[in-house]
């Protein structure tokens, strides 16, 4: 579904560079995880794989076409939903109203659909009441739970994620990490998650290592 | 959920920073709806002066071309001292004059003296021969004439020194073009009050030239002068008081015979004062420019048009000010607004909004904090647009009355017989009197210029239109931040 080519990365000299010549194919229904030192690189990579920045040698391609022929922003929109280690979520939004907006920017087969959007906050353990409240009421592991519901009410069949569990707890860190499985196995959408944790990792179905430039899959 | 949805939830999220922001754009609305209120008012007032203060031309006798021949005599016949001959305006001139397009009516003055006989003219004396004071009686001794002062008028209503309200009938009525051919007087209040006159009564005088015939005159009204004009009287005048309001007609009958059907002036007043010049030059065309000549004053117009465009002028400075200010502190506002919402952005970046929709939510946002700032502007705005208004007025009337009255002051009556034409320049044997027409177009113009400030549902909406103009440059300008941002930059590094 998702295929890397000859991806290479700096920021001010090639000789600097993050990573070079790095060819990965991601598959639906199936998920990843890319662990590796920080400063390694990991982050910008999974950027490059969101959309949110132009690698500098290589491309990268969703189902056999480049992503910038099909152009960043509407890549964004219509294939690609991004978790993020601080969630990111519309601060002066309710929860509701954070997945009705991604539904309507998303073009989402649900965009507009209330009930549908409850369901989903539902399913992720959010009671009626929080979902209408301010998500900056919420703890971090409900709001990170918003974040994945709203992954999941797009459309996209591909679903990155920057250190998902970075600010949780051990009990919120299982619960999401199990959200991003089902997500990946049971509705067969396409799962990298950027963590510096191994027992993330080893939950996923196969694990990439970046280190020194290059890019080895872990056992 | 589109862009006007999250720019409605964002507003009410943050109720304490929209509240500032429509404080703010308030502010700047009330200024911009000051200004435009002036301006509007201003035009207001200028249209009405049109209407309302007119302008006249007079016509009367060519002094300039009876002096001409007059030293041209001199130089010819060294034996006899030449006279300045001057020719009384014809009637019949007049009327021609009056069928042109634009002359809404006409009013001959004519200007003449006579004895009071049976009661006692009003006597002035002051120990002081500067400045305005005058000798009443005096004047009319040393110069031949009658203690009497009339003006011949085809009607009061249509003297300034009436129009300008400086004089006002307190009883009966004032003279009418019903009055033609008729001994009616309108007399002034001092007079009657001194002789016990009043309306219904009836009048002796004497003519002083020609047959000098005794005439009865009937009261039909009581005139009260402003006393403010007796100042204005020259030396040998007589006193303000002992003028009289007669029909023309009558007066040409003081004179004697061979006046009949002639007048000293022609007053006509122009329905549209901006038409003035264009009858000026129709009107030489009907008479005689050697023996006559046609002069135009329009100075109550000009007078009303140069304050009104000087608070229209300042008004537009206002507005533009005002909305160039604004533009640059909402621009301001906004640019501060974006930067603290980068994180916000990103985030609708992230999630594939286009730019130009995360730009048309702000723009949303300051749209509807236009619509309360344009409704909470337009409540506060007639008061200061009155409050400023005035002070313009204020400040516009007070240089006008300034500058004309410093070329008024000092100026020397006749012997006495009332003014009070609108002509700017008198006829031959044209006497002071009360009233002057300079003062009479400063009252007007002072009158013409009270600003009616009232805020419309037209005035509103070229206050949204110029507050929407403001938000969409504001935006624009601030917008710079929003094209430019990369959402990677945001929300990872």
């Amino acid at each position: 579904m998702l295929k890397v080519n000859d991806l290479g990365y700096w920021y001010d000299r090639q000789e600097n560079s993050l990573f070079e010549h790095v060819t990965l194919n991601f598959e639906a229904g199936t998920s990843y995880a890319i662990v590796g030192q920080s400063g390694s690189g990991k982050t910008t990579f999974l950027s490059l794989l969101a959309g949110l920045d132009k690698p500098r040698a290589g491309q990268i391609e969703m189902n056999g076409e480049s992503i910038n022929k099909i152009g960043l922003t509407n890549y964004r929109k219509s294939h690609v939903a991004i978790v993020f280690q601080s969630y990111n979520l519309l601060t002066y939004m309710s929860p509701l109203n954070n997945l009705m907006t991604a539904m309507a920017i998303t073009d989402s087969a649900h965009r507009g659909d209330k009930r549908y959007a409850m369901e989903m906050l539902r399913k992720l353990g959010l009671s009626d009441e929080q979902m209408t409240k301010n998500v900056q009421r919420l703890s971090g592991g409900q709001q990170q739970r918003v974040a994945i519901a709203r992954t999941m009410v797009c459309d996209a069949k591909l679903v990155v994620a920057d250190e998902p569990t970075g600010n949780l707890d051990e009990e919120n860190t299982r619960d999401v990490i199990e959200l991003f499985q089902k997500i990946a196995h049971e509705q067969h959408k396409c799962v990298i998650i950027v963590t510096h944790e191994p027992d993330v990792a080893a939950t996923c179905d196969h694990a990439y290592r970046l280190a020194q430039h290059k890019f080895s899959l872990e056992a | 959920m589109n862009f006007f949805k999250r720019a409605w939830l964002n507003l009410t999220a943050k109720k304490g920073r929209s509240i500032l922001l429509i404080l703010v754009t308030s502010a700047i609305m009330l200024f911009v709806l000051a200004g435009l209120l002036i301006r509007n008012a201003a035009d207001t007032a200028t249209s009405n002066a049109k209407k309302s203060v007119g302008a006249t031309v007079t016509l009367s006798a060519n002094r300039e071309a009876a002096f001409k021949k007059m030293h041209s005599s001199t130089s010819t016949s060294k034996s006899s001292r030449p006279k300045l001959t001057t020719s009384p305006v014809k009637l019949s001139d007049a009327k021609k004059i009056a069928k042109l397009s634009n002359v809404a009516s006409y009013n001959a003055t004519v200007s003449t003296s006579a004895n009071a006989k049976g009661f006692d003219a009003i006597s002035t004396s002051t120990s002081s021969n500067t400045g305005g004071g005058m000798k009443g009686g005096m004047g009319a001794s040393s110069s031949g004439s009658g203690d009497i002062a009339i003006a011949g008028v085809t009607s009061t209503s249509s003297v300034t020194s009436f129009e300008s309200k400086s004089s006002k009938i307190m009883k009966g009525r004032g003279i009418t073009a019903s009055d033609e051919g008729t001994n009616n007087v309108v007399i002034e209040s001092e007079l009657a009050k001194e002789d016990s006159l009043n309306v219904g009564d009836t009048i002796k005088m004497k003519a002083t030239t020609g047959t000098k015939k005794t005439y009865t005159l009937k009261i039909v009204g009581v005139y009260k002068a402003s006393s403010s004009t007796s100042t204005e009287q020259g030396p040998g005048a007589t006193d303000p008081s002992n003028s009289v309001y007669t029909s023309y007609t009558f007066a040409n009958a003081i004179k004697g015979s061979k006046y009949k059907n002639t007048a000293d002036s022609v007053t006509f007043t122009i329905s549209d004062p901006a038409k003035v010049s264009k009858v000026k030059t129709a009107g030489n065309q009907l008479i005689s420019t050697s023996k006559y000549s046609l002069s135009t004053d329009d100075s109550s117009y000009q007078t009303v048009k140069a304050s009104m465009n000087n608070v229209k002028s300042f008004a537009d400075k206002i507005v533009w000010l005002v909305a160039i200010a604004g533009t640059i502190i909402l621009a301001l506002i906004v640019i501060l607004m974006i930067r603290e919402r980068r994180y916000e952005i990103g985030v609708l970046l992230s999630l594939g909004e286009s730019r130009w929709k995360i730009v048309a939510q702000f723009f949303a946002e300051m749209v509807m904090v236009l619509v309360v700032s344009v409704v909470l502007a337009g409540f506060g705005g007639k008061f200061v647009g009155n409050q400023l208004g005035q002070q313009l007025v204020l400040q516009q009337t007070t240089t006008a009355t300034t500058s004309s009255s410093s070329g008024t002051t000092g100026q020397p009556g006749g012997s006495g017989a009332p003014g009070g034409s609108t002509g700017s320049k008198p006829s031959g044997n044209m006497q002071g009197g009360p009233g002057s027409s300079h003062t009479g177009s400063v009252a007007a113009s002072q009158k013409q210029t009270d600003l009616d400030i009232n805020v419309t549902v037209m005035d509103l909406v070229e206050l949204g239109g110029f507050g929407l103009a403001i938000m969409f440059l504001s935006i624009m300008l601030a917008s710079g931040g929003i094209l430019r941002l990369q959402p990677k930059k945001v929300l990872i590094d």
